[in-house]
């Protein structure tokens, strides 16, 4: 049975974290996330910061958190003492800045006055400082969708927490190589009308931030959280989604088994949930209270200048236009548009005026498919082919020999051109006169199969049909 | 009624209105109004935006209560007494406000192992940032340690702000003699509003320490590595702060630590076995400083002016922070040298009208040696003291300023160069260096 959202009267809204391809926010460090043998180990105890009493029981709370220890795994050559907690902050990032604010300007909202990094506090132990540093960057803003408007509530630049390694009773063992990386978090009003809408948002704001073409890109450097509630009840909040298209599913679930237990009259509690493969989602943890924050004394509050920020093009807008500038088909268009190859792709095709785009299109996205696919070799074509494209450009080498030559790299060869160096007509005269006077009254086609055999890669596939038809 | 700090407001702007708290603005950003918003954030409203501050509710300060501390006759007591610093600081996440908590038991709130540890008393004898010290806080403090010994503590621990701990340390060894108990100073380089403060073990160490251990003597107490596991005690006249922000920052210079404390294994293991004990039966004598007296501290430098030394040409005292053996620029070698030799002239007369000036080295570790080449000869010869010293250049000033509180001009010296509380290594092993 369709559930009718409206009648639900349901309530969903959207955050999402997308990671920066910038360095950190507050050191100089690389944003390099690691997994390999970390050469520095810290053992560390967090205490109950005093402010907690009052509010929690902080004799209670220091019990549990003195039995536990945390141990954090550092690399000397990627992560630094602000990483350690060992050095204040330097100040903010400027390009993350830079990006934060131009992502508030895409989303239509008002960037505040002024600036204050705040102390989030965090008890996990997932920042080595105890706290997590953010910043409100923007309110009131909005994207439009085939539902009508989304606002969007918030725009904060904060800090990414360290990666949890492994969990035991009495301590926990993180990495900090992802610490510290600019993170943007930007959470929408409850104005999503039903779990396809919600997709839709959610590739939308995906698509605005890889606009930027500074964002990180694969797999956790985007996370969507979704918080929704049915008929004014119980707030839920669902991470962990692995696949967009998958979203719709798991959140009609969500809806459903919220009607489930209303309908018994089971308590609906407020908590986060994780989704599961199955596409139903299970208990994480208990809705954390509200944040615990202060004032992050160690960084001025900063004067933001939108004087120079440049807004960039959509990507959706860039696929179009890659269509119509270039002459490609539209999933080509959108590949390259989507592997965020596009300003390399439009200065190749200038570049290359001899060349049709089409055809250096397909080499950039597809030539490395296909030759993991036939020769189980892994080549990224990007970056050998201006060198190869050079060469085709100048008319010395054939289209055919373009793929080849990208099998020879792939198989770790060293490219003699001259090997690829186009024959003169002269040349190609003399191998088809010997093709035809060895195979007397052949069809055209079998004569042309022979020669694209001899001449591929040294001749153009089209010149020996000309050349052919007029020595037959 | 107008608005005040921390009072909740809402705050009306050309286009909406805001609810919030109103927070606190530094000096120097008198153009905008900083609000914290429902959601905890900070924001910064520039005040030609705003319309109107619409007063909600006025900031009523909570009382909170704490409950008495019982005392435990089966344990020792050690008296806390606060200079200032951070490291009993609590922040009220609901308006930011960091209040500073003296009282026994607010520590204990704070510190809960403190209270297995010692019968706790602690008070505030002071509020300041370690760098605004003077000689006068040298004496307040040691007249505060000397009420707390007349009560009959077992022990006591100076809170302090981290930059100046040694000179402090140092003053307190020379002002304090026949210290019966043992008086350790602790500091905290992650403030203590965190949870990542250092400030929790490095306290509770010393308390450890000083219950646990029969020591009676200045010390340090601060961690020994980057990890939350141990602490070193450390000597209070040869310890110096070599890191802006580690937490391991203190460390010896030209000798080993005293002891490293392992609070989590309740170990303490002690480095040195030559170190004085408790012992009720000493009284303690004060040996205050003048805190008239006028002592300078200088560091040379290649390309260095006569006027930088005649800067001091009034005082009492003055170290010159020499390079490597015990060396500053005094000879004329050449036309471009003439200035080498009016700083020889100008250092030679300063010290020939009373001067006391005492050499020490920049290179921070190592024992001067003033005989090995000509030019520190000739400056023994116009009088430049310190050879053989392996004092750093923050305890050489403190003893030099000490020296002429006390003692005659010829007294001071003598004994500049003379072993008094543990200021001078006989021996200095291998494996002080950068440890």
């Amino acid at each position: 049975m369709q559930l009718d959202y409206k009648k639900l009267n349901f309530k969903c809204g959207i955050e999402i974290h997308q990671q920066l391809d910038t360095k950190k926010l507050f050191c100089n460090c690389p944003s390099l996330i690691r997994d390999d043998k970390p050469d520095i180990i810290i053992k560390r105890r967090l205490r109950a910061s005093a402010g907690e009493s009052g509010e929690v029981d902080a004799a209670a709370l220091h019990e549990v958190k003195k039995e536990k220890q945390f141990i954090y795994q550092a690399y000397s050559d990627t992560t630094c003492l602000v990483e350690l907690d060992e050095e204040p902050p330097h100040d903010v990032n400027k390009q993350a800045l830079e990006i934060s604010l131009q992502i508030a300007l895409m989303l239509n909202a008002k960037i505040v006055d002024k600036i204050c990094f705040m102390r989030k506090t965090v008890v996990d132990g997932s920042n080595t400082s105890g706290f997590q540093r953010t910043a409100l960057i923007a309110t009131d803003g909005f994207i439009e969708t085939s539902k009508g408007k989304v606002k969007i509530e918030t725009i904060c630049l904060e800090e990414e927490a360290a990666k949890i390694v492994k969990r035991t009773k009495k301590e926990d063992t993180y990495n900090l190589s992802r610490l510290g990386i600019p993170l943007i978090e930007i959470a929408t009003s409850p104005d999503i009308k039903d779990p396809e809408h919600c997709m839709e948002t959610a590739k939308k704001l995906g698509m605005i931030l890889r606009s930027t073409n500074k964002v990180k890109r694969g797999l956790g450097t985007i996370r969507q959280d979704v918080n929704l509630s049915i008929k004014g009840k119980s707030r839920v909040e669902i991470k962990g989604f692995q696949d967009l298209r998958n979203m719709p599913k798991i959140i009609e679930n969500e809806a459903r088994r919220h009607l489930e237990l209303l309908e018994k009259g089971q308590e609906l509690k407020k908590e986060v949930r994780k989704a599961n493969k199955d596409l139903t989602t299970s208990f994480m943890r208990p809705m954390p209270g509200s944040a615990r924050m202060y004032p992050e004394t160690d960084i001025k509050t900063i004067r933001p200048d939108i004087s120079k920020i440049k807004i960039p093009e959509l990507i959706t807008d860039k696929s179009e236009k890659l269509e119509k500038d270039f002459n490609l088909n539209k999933d080509l268009a959108d590949l390259i548009t989507k592997s965020g190859k596009i300003d390399f792709f439009i200065s190749l095709a200038n570049k290359y005026k001899n060349i049709k785009p089409l055809f250096i299109a397909d080499i950039l996205m597809n030539s490395g498919k296909e030759i993991k696919r036939r020769y189980n070799k892994e080549i990224d074509a990007s970056r050998h082919i201006e060198e190869i494209l050079e060469h085709l450009n100048k008319g010395k080498i054939s289209k055919e020999a373009v793929f080849e030559i990208l099998v020879e790299k792939a198989n770790g060869k060293k490219i003699d051109y001259k090997k690829y160096l186009l024959m003169s007509d002269e040349e190609i005269k003399k191998i088809l006169k010997e093709i035809i006077a060895k195979n007397k009254g052949a069809p055209f086609n079998a004569l042309m199969g022979q020669a694209m055999a001899k001449l591929r890669g040294k001749a153009d596939g089209k010149k020996i049909v000309e050349l052919l038809k007029k020595l037959v | 009624m107008q608005a005040k700090t921390r009072d909740t407001v809402v705050v009306e702007t050309k286009d909406k209105k805001l609810n919030g708290i109103l927070m606190p603005v530094p000096e120097t950003e008198k153009d905008i109004v900083i609000l914290k918003l429902e959601s905890g954030y900070n924001i910064g409203i520039d005040k030609k935006n705003i319309k109107a501050i619409k007063l909600v509710k006025t900031f009523e300060r909570k009382k909170e209560k704490t409950a008495e501390v019982k005392l435990n006759k089966k344990l020792p007591t050690i008296s806390i007494l606060h200079t200032g610093g951070t490291i009993a600081s609590k922040v009220d996440y609901k308006t930011g406000a960091v209040s500073a908590k003296f009282s026994p038991s607010e520590i204990i709130d704070m510190f809960p192992e403190l209270k297995k540890i010692a019968n706790i008393k602690s008070r505030k004898i002071a509020s300041m940032q370690s760098e605004m010290m003077r000689f006068v806080h040298y004496n307040l403090m040691a007249k505060e340690i000397e009420k707390e010994v007349k009560k009959g503590v077992n022990g006591i621990i100076i809170t302090h702000g981290t930059d100046t701990m040694h000179y402090t340390s140092a003053a307190l060894s020379f002002i304090l003699e026949d210290l019966p108990v043992p008086v350790i100073l602790v500091g905290s380089q992650r403030s203590s509003d965190r949870g990542s403060t250092d400030a929790g073990l490095n306290l509770v160490s010393a308390c450890y320490f000083i219950a646990n251990s029969d020591f009676a003597d200045v010390a340090i107490c601060m961690h020994e590595n980057l990890n939350d596991e141990s602490c070193l005690i450390l000597p209070a006249l040869k310890t110096r702060k070599m890191h802006t922000s580690r937490r391991d920052a203190f460390r010896p210079i030209n000798t080993t630590p005293i002891a490293r404390v392992n609070f989590n294994e309740k170990n303490i293991s002690f480095m040195k076995k030559d170190y004085d004990k408790k012992n009720k039966n000493k009284k303690l004598n004060l040996k205050l400083f003048n805190e008239k007296t006028r002592v300078g501290l200088i560091k040379t430098h290649t390309n260095m002016f006569a006027e930088e030394f005649l800067a001091y040409k009034d005082f009492d005292g003055l170290v010159i922070e020499g390079t490597g053996l015990g060396h500053l620029p005094n000879e004329e070698i050449d036309e471009y040298t003439k200035e080498n030799k009016k700083i020889f002239n100008a250092l030679s007369d300063m010290i020939k009208k009373g001067l006391v000036a005492v050499m020490s080295s920049q290179t921070i570790y190592g024992r001067l040696q003033m005989n090995v080449y000509t030019p520190m000869r000739e400056l023994q010869e116009i009088g430049v003291l310190g050879h053989l010293s392996d004092m750093t250049a923050e305890t050489t000033f403190i003893k030099l300023a000490w020296l002429l509180s006390n003692y005659k001009k010829e007294e001071v010296k003598q004994l500049i160069t003379k072993n008094l509380r543990g200021e001078i290594s006989e021996r200095v092993e291998d494996k002080t260096f950068l440890s």
